[in-house]
């Protein structure tokens, strides 16, 4: 399969997406506090994230959330989601490397959607945040 | 529920009790720099979602999660013993989001279940925002999903 997608008809079951390596910098959740919301420091600050007793700033849930979303986009730029859950298994960790992996698990042709299971996972290979989404493609 | 099984008695009193009954009504006005700047922290590459200026700028589906109502239960839910733990968002999406406009939120229970685990039950509250646009039409639902570890207390 192709990097990108642009109809159902290039879309194989099965197929995986291309990985993302989405932005859990500090940085970027100072900036999605500042613009967002969810400015906390357990979210921008690691010093005032152990200070509640959790071992680093963690990655807000929303923007999990919204890594899963781009990850699709990125991959089917004409795909519209119609649909997303996302189970937050366990932390993101702010300032550590992260990968999402994505998977198509059924194709509707006759409706133009595609399921897609997605996963964020950290260097050790743990899972940390999973989804499932239904993306509308072209036909 | 997802799946047909035995509900706890204490559970089906408050599904019974709670589930589908509005409890908050908020409006929100979406802002095209706060659109921006959300598809941007997520790594959105599309200017229909980055450039406000954009012919067909909206938000991203999921930018619906970011909008928060004044409470997250009904005033009257009783306290279940346990610290509530954010499990999940979930989206369902029905038309474009659009900078400018004003939105309603209006929030019930959607669902209550168990799991059971090693450290004993689980309650999950899934409370769900139905969004509408200014002329009414249903554009998203936003569900928030809770976990509350500890024995519910009948």
């Amino acid at each position: 399969m192709p990097d990108t997608v642009s109809n159902i008809g290039e879309v194989e079951f099965g197929s995986e997406l291309p990985s993302f390596a989405p932005d859990t910098s500090t940085d970027n959740t100072k900036r999605f506090g500042k613009y967002v919301g969810w400015d906390s420091p357990r979210f921008t600050d690691h010093e005032g994230a152990r200070k509640e007793g959790l071992p680093g700033a963690i990655v807000p849930g929303v923007l999990s959330q919204g890594f899963l979303g781009a990850m699709i986009h990125r991959w089917a730029p004409e795909a519209e989601i119609i649909a997303i859950d996302t189970v937050f298994r366990a932390p993101v960790l702010a300032d550590t490397p992260h990968t999402i992996t994505g998977t198509v698990t059924d194709i509707d042709e006759d409706e133009g959607t595609v399921e897609i299971d997605i996963t964020i996972t950290n260097e050790a290979g743990e899972n940390r945040v999973f989804g499932t989404a239904t993306a509308k493609l072209p036909t | 529920m997802a799946e047909a099984e035995k509900v706890d008695d204490d559970i089906q009193d408050l599904r019974d009790r709670f589930l589908n009954s509005e409890f908050d009504e908020v409006t929100f006005e979406i802002d095209g720099e706060r659109v921006a700047q959300y598809a941007l922290a997520c790594g959105e590459t599309s200017p229909k979602f980055t450039d406000p200026g954009h012919d067909d700028f909206q938000a991203p589906p999921t930018f619906v999660s970011t909008l928060v109502g004044r409470r997250n239960m009904p005033s009257d839910f009783p306290d279940l013993g346990g610290m509530g733990m954010d499990a999940g968002k979930g989206v369902e999406w029905k038309a474009p989001v659009r900078a400018g406009e004003t939105l309603t939120g209006r929030s019930h229970l959607h669902d209550i279940y168990t799991k059971t685990g090693r450290s004993g039950r689980m309650v999950f509250l899934v409370t769900r925002m139905e969004l509408f646009d200014s002329s009414g039409t249903h554009v998203a639902n936003a569900d928030t999903r809770t976990v509350i570890r500890e024995k519910i207390r009948a």
